[in-house]
C-alpha cells in the first residue's frame, strides 16, 4: 500500500483509528483474513499461503457485556473483551482464527470462541511450556499439523520455498522494528513510547508486506525529526503482556517520563528475534517461537544437565536481556505494568524486582484492569518514580 | 474390613451420611507428610510436585513425593492458610493468584526464614524441606510458574514435565495420538537422565514398567465412583473430596492404598444394595460440582444436603475409567508406562458412547470444534438435577470455562446451574449466608427443569 497520506506517521495514526478499515479493503477484493491471539501463532504460514493476520485486540473504551455470557469477571479482562467484540460481530470480518496456548485462559478462549464466535476456520497450537530440544521437535509437529490444516483450508500446498521467502519477508519486518527502536536510544529519543505503540499496533493490523513499505517511511520520516520529542528526566522501560492502546503510555508520557524500551508483546518482545533460516524451515520456526519469544508463559531450563545453578543464575537466565536493554537505551526507571488476572506475568513480578533491584533499577508494579477509568490513580504511583528517578 | 463389619444405615445426627472407610484412607493420605518429614530426617531426597506427574519415576528413584497444592487443601480446610496467604502477599505475589500456590509461596518464605525449618503449627506436621521441584504444564500454568516462583525461597532445582493438552479438534488429527504417546515417552526418559545425573543413581526399571498396582488403584477408585450413578446415590462429594488424593497424585505404596480404595469400594456397594444415601435426608436433588471446592467452608455441603441436596458427581478429579488394553506386548516399560496413563479422545469417545452417537460427537468436534453432548455426558450418566459452579477469584484454568459449561448442559440436557463465587483457599472470599439463600431459590429452578426434562421426554 502506498502512502496515501503523505508521510508515515500520519498513515500510522489512521491505521491506528482505524484498525481493520485495511483488511476489510483486502477482503473486498477476495483475500482471505485470519485472526490471531498473543505472539504464538506463526505468521510465516500463514503469509506464505497468501492469508493476510490480523492481529486481535480488545477495546478499552467498549463496555465488556456479551463476554459475560461466556467468561467470568475473574479471568483476564483483555481476552474478556477480545471476545466481547467477536460476539458483538465486530471481527465478522475474520475468515479463521488461529490461536495458542499462551495462558490458561487464552487456551480455553480459543475453545469458547468455536462455541461462541465462530469462524470457517479455526486452530489451536498447544505450544509446549519448557524449550528442551524435544520441545522443539514436538512444537514442529504440531507446525505441521497447522500447515495441514491451513492446506486443507486454502487448498494450496505449503512449500519449504514459499515458507523460507515468508520468513524472510517477516525477518525483514523484525529487523526493521529494531531499527525504529534503535531511534529511542539517543536523549531525547527521536520517536516517542506513544508514537511507537502506534506503529506497532498499525503493522499488526496490515499485510506484512505493507507493513514493512509503512515501517520504512516512518524510519526515514523520524530520522529526519528534529527535537519533537522533548528531552525528560525518567527514561523508562515497561515491561508486560499486552498493551494495545496508547492510553497508559500516554498517561507516563505525560508525566517527566518518556518510554524508550518496552518488553511487551505488541512491542519489542515479538520483533527482537528472527526466525533461523534452517533447511527445513519448520525447525527454524520451531526454535524461535519457543526459544526465542520471551514470554513469561515459557519456562527457561537451566538446570537439565542436573547441576544445579541458584537464583542468582535463574534471574540472569530469565531476564538478563532486560539488564541489557536496560543499558543499551540508558533506562533508569522500569514499570511492571499487568492487567489484573494475567497469572504468568503475575508470577514474575517478585522476582522481576529482584532482578531489577540487583541492577540497581528503580522500578513500581502498576495492575490494572484495562480500563482508561482505572489509570488515573495509577498515575500519582508513576509520579512517585519520576521523581525517585529525578 | 469387609461389607459385614461396616456400619450401615443413617445417622440421623449429621445431614451428611460420612463413609467410615474414608477416614482410615484420608489417615493414610496424610501420613504423605510425615514420610517426607521422615526421608528427610534419614537423608532421602524428597519432591515437591504437582499434579500430573510421573510419581512412580521418582518412587522408583527413591525420592518422595510431596504435594503442595494438597497441602493448600489442608491447610484451607484445618484454616490454616491465612497466614501463609499474607506472607504470599507482602511478599509482592498478586493476591489474586492460586490460593494453593500463594500458600504454599508463604510457606516457603517462612521456612527460608527458619534455614529450612518446618514453620511453627503448621498444619498437618507441615512438609519437610525439598531437595528439588518437579512440576507440570497440566491443566493450569501456575503448576510450572510456581515452583519457578518458589526459586526465591529454596535453593533447589526446578524440574517441568510437559502435560501435553491439544484442542479437541486438533487431537483427532490422524497420528496426532500416536506423536503425543512418542513424545511422552522421550520426555519422560529425558527426566530419568536428569534424576540420575541429579542423584548420582540408576533407574530401576523393573519398576516403572509394573502398571499393574496402579491399574488396580485406578480401577478400583472408577468403579466406586460409579457405583455414585445410583438412586439414592451412596457416596456424597465430601466424601469423593476427602478420599481423592490417593488415587490422584499416586503417592505412597500403591498396594496399599488398593486395599484401602477397595474397603471403600466394599462399603459403597453395600450402600447401593441396601439403598442408603450419602446425605441422612431424603435425595430431593442430584448436583454436579463443577470447579474446585472451597476447602474452607465444606461444612456449606451439609447445610446443603440439609435440604436434600446429594451431590453425586464433580467435573474436577473425576476418574476416568482405566485403559484397558493389552500392554504386555510392549517391550519398552516407559511406553507401557504412558500408553496405561493418556488414552486418545477417540477411544474414550468409542469406549464412552454407543457407537452411533459417538459417530456423530467425532463428527461434530472435527467440523465446529467441540461437542455439547460430549461435554455434558455425566449429567446425563449421573442423572443431575443442577450443577454446582464454583468461579473462583484464584483460580482462572478451572473459573474460564464454567459459563461454557453452564451453557452446554442447559442446551443438551436442560440441567440448570447455580452460579456461587468463592475460592479454594480465601475463606473471606465464600459468602455461605448469601450461598444458601441463592441455594434456596435455586432450588424451584430445578423443579422448573425437571418438568422440562420430562416433557422433552429425557430419562431423569
Amino acid at each position: 500500500m502506498v502512502n496515501a497520506a503523505g508521510t508515515g506517521l500520519i498513515r500510522v495514526k489512521e491505521i491506528y483509528r482505524n484498525r481493520e478499515q485495511r483488511v476489510k479493503e483486502l477482503k473486498a477484493e477476495g483475500k482471505t483474513i485470519i485472526g490471531y491471539l498473543c505472539i504464538y501463532p506463526v505468521l510465516e504460514m500463514l503469509t506464505a499461503l497468501d492469508l493476510v493476520p490480523y492481529r486481535m485486540f480488545g477495546d478499552m473504551d467498549e463496555t465488556i457485556t456479551s463476554a459475560d455470557d461466556y467468561l467470568p469477571t475473574m479471568v483476564c479482562p483483555f481476552l474478556r473483551s477480545v471476545l466481547d467484540l467477536g460476539i458483538k460481530g465486530k471481527y465478522d470480518f475474520l475468515d479463521g482464527v488461529v490461536m495458542a496456548h499462551i495462558c490458561d485462559v487464552g487456551a480455553r478462549l480459543s475453545h469458547i470462541w468455536d462455541v461462541a464466535v465462530k469462524t470457517p476456520y479455526s486452530h489451536f497450537i498447544d505450544v509446549p511450556h519448557t524449550d528442551r530440544k524435544i520441545s522443539r521437535e514436538r512444537l514442529k509437529e504440531l507446525l505441521q499439523d497447522f500447515q495441514e490444516t491451513l492446506e486443507i483450508f486454502t487448498g494450496k500446498k505449503l512449500t519449504p520455498a514459499g515458507l523460507k521467502e515468508s520468513i524472510e519477508l517477516h525477518n525483514r519486518q523484525r529487523a526493521m522494528v529494531r531499527e525504529l527502536y534503535d531511534l529511542k536510544k539517543p536523549d531525547p529519543p527521536l520517536i516517542s513510547g506513544t508514537e511507537t505503540l502506534q506503529v506497532m499496533i498499525a503493522i499488526n493490523s496490515i499485510p506484512v508486506e505493507e507493513g514493512n513499505n509503512l515501517l520504512k517511511e516512518v524510519i526515514s520520516e523520524v530520522k529526519e525529526r528534529g527535537d519533537d520529542v522533548p528531552k525528560k528526566s525518567a527514561r523508562l522501560l515497561v515491561w508486560g503482556p499486552v498493551i494495545d492502546d496508547i492510553a497508559l503510555i500516554e498517561m507516563i508520557e505525560s508525566l517527566d517520563a518518556t518510554v524508550v524500551m518496552d518488553d511487551t508483546c505488541v512491542g519489542s518482545r515479538n520483533f527482537f528475534a528472527d526466525v533461523p533460516l534452517t533447511d527445513d524451515p519448520l525447525d527454524g520456526l520451531a526454535y524461535r517461537y519457543l526459544e526465542e519469544l520471551k514470554c513469561p508463559r515459557t519456562f527457561r531450563e537451566s538446570n537439565t544437565d542436573g547441576v544445579h545453578r541458584g537464583y542468582q543464575a535463574d534471574l540472569e537466565a530469565r531476564f538478563g536481556y532486560l539488564g541489557d536493554y536496560a543499558k543499551e537505551w540508558n533506562v533508569n526507571g522500569a514499570i511492571l505494568q499487568v492487567p489484573r488476572y494475567c497469572d504468568s506475568h503475575g508470577y514474575e513480578v517478585p522476582q522481576l524486582k529482584d532482578y531489577f533491584e540487583q541492577i540497581s533499577l528503580p522500578n513500581i508494579y502498576l495492575e490494572h484492569d484495562y480500563s482508561k477509568a482505572a489509570l488515573a490513580p495509577l498515575k500519582t504511583r508513576v509520579q512517585g518514580l519520576t521523581e525517585i528517578i529525578g | 474390613m469387609t461389607a459385614a463389619n461396616i456400619v450401615k444405615g443413617p445417622s440421623p445426627n449429621r445431614p451428611l451420611n460420612r463413609l467410615k472407610s474414608m477416614y482410615e484412607l484420608r489417615a493414610y493420605v496424610d501420613k504423605m507428610y510425615e514420610g517426607g518429614r521422615e526421608a528427610e530426617d534419614e537423608g532421602k531426597p524428597v519432591a515437591w510436585c504437582m499434579l500430573s506427574i510421573p510419581t512412580p519415576i521418582l518412587t522408583a528413584m527413591g525420592v518422595e513425593a510431596v504435594f503442595p497444592e494438597n497441602y493448600g487443601t489442608i491447610c484451607a480446610s484445618s484454616g490454616g492458610a491465612a497466614p501463609f496467604l499474607e506472607r504470599a502477599e507482602a511478599e509482592g505475589f498478586p493476591s489474586h493468584m492460586c490460593g494453593y500456590c500463594r500458600n504454599g509461596l508463604g510457606y516457603a518464605a517462612e521456612m527460608a526464614d527458619l534455614n529450612g525449618q518446618v514453620p511453627h503449627g503448621a498444619p498437618g506436621g507441615g512438609m519437610s524441606r525439598p531437595t528439588l521441584l518437579v512440576g507440570s504444564g497440566a491443566v493450569c500454568d501456575a503448576r510450572y510458574k510456581f515452583f519457578q516462583a518458589l526459586g526465591r525461597y529454596l535453593d533447589v532445582p526446578v524440574y517441568i514435565i510437559e502435560s501435553p493438552a491439544a484442542g479437541q479438534r486438533e487431537s483427532l488429527m490422524e497420528g496426532a495420538y500416536e506423536r503425543t504417546v512418542q513424545f511422552l515417552v522421550k520426555e519422560y526418559k529425558e527426566f530419568v537422565d536428569f534424576l540420575e545425573k541429579f542423584l548420582g543413581k540408576k533407574m530401576d526399571w523393573n519398576i516403572i514398567g509394573e502398571t499393574q498396582t496402579e491399574k488396580e488403584l485406578d480401577t478400583v477408585w472408577w468403579e466406586t465412583s460409579e457405583l455414585r450413578r445410583v438412586r439414592p446415590c451412596p457416596m456424597n462429594s465430601r466424601d469423593f473430596w476427602s478420599s481423592m488424593s490417593g488415587a490422584l497424585y499416586k503417592a505412597g505404596d500403591a498396594k496399599e492404598m488398593t486395599v484401602l480404595y477397595t474397603k471403600m469400594y466394599e462399603e459403597v456397594k453395600d450402600r447401593v444394595d441396601n439403598k442408603i444415601a450419602g446425605i441422612n435426608r431424603e435425595e430431593k436433588y442430584r448436583l454436579t460440582f463443577q470447579g474446585l471446592p472451597p476447602w474452607h467452608s465444606l461444612s456449606f455441603f451439609d447445610k446443603l444436603a440439609d435440604r436434600g441436596w446429594n451431590f453425586v458427581h464433580e467435573y474436577s478429579y473425576h476418574p476416568h475409567k482405566p485403559v484397558d488394553i493389552d500392554l504386555s506386548h510392549i517391550s519398552d516399560p516407559m511406553e507401557r508406562y504412558v500408553r496405561a496413563n493418556h488414552q486418545s479422545l477417540e477411544s474414550v469417545i468409542d469406549r464412552d458412547f454407543e457407537p452411533e452417537e459417538a459417530a456423530i460427537i467425532k463428527d461434530e468436534i472435527r467440523k465446529q470444534g467441540y461437542s455439547s453432548r460430549f461435554a455434558a455426558k455425566d449429567v446425563r450418566d449421573f442423572k443431575c438435577d443442577g450443577a454446582f459452579l464454583h468461579p473462583m477469584l484464584t483460580c482462572r484454568a478451572f473459573t474460564a470455562p464454567l459459563y461454557l459449561f453452564q451453557k452446554q448442559i442447559m442446551d443438551v440436557y436442560k440441567v440448570p446451574s447455580l452460579v456461587l463465587e468463592g475460592d479454594i483457599v480465601d475463606l473471606t472470599l465464600f459468602d455461605p449466608v448469601e450461598g444458601l439463600k441463592k441455594a434456596e431459590a435455586f432450588e424451584e429452578t430445578m423443579d422448573y427443569y425437571k418438568e422440562v426434562r420430562k416433557k422433552e421426554g429425557l430419562e431423569w
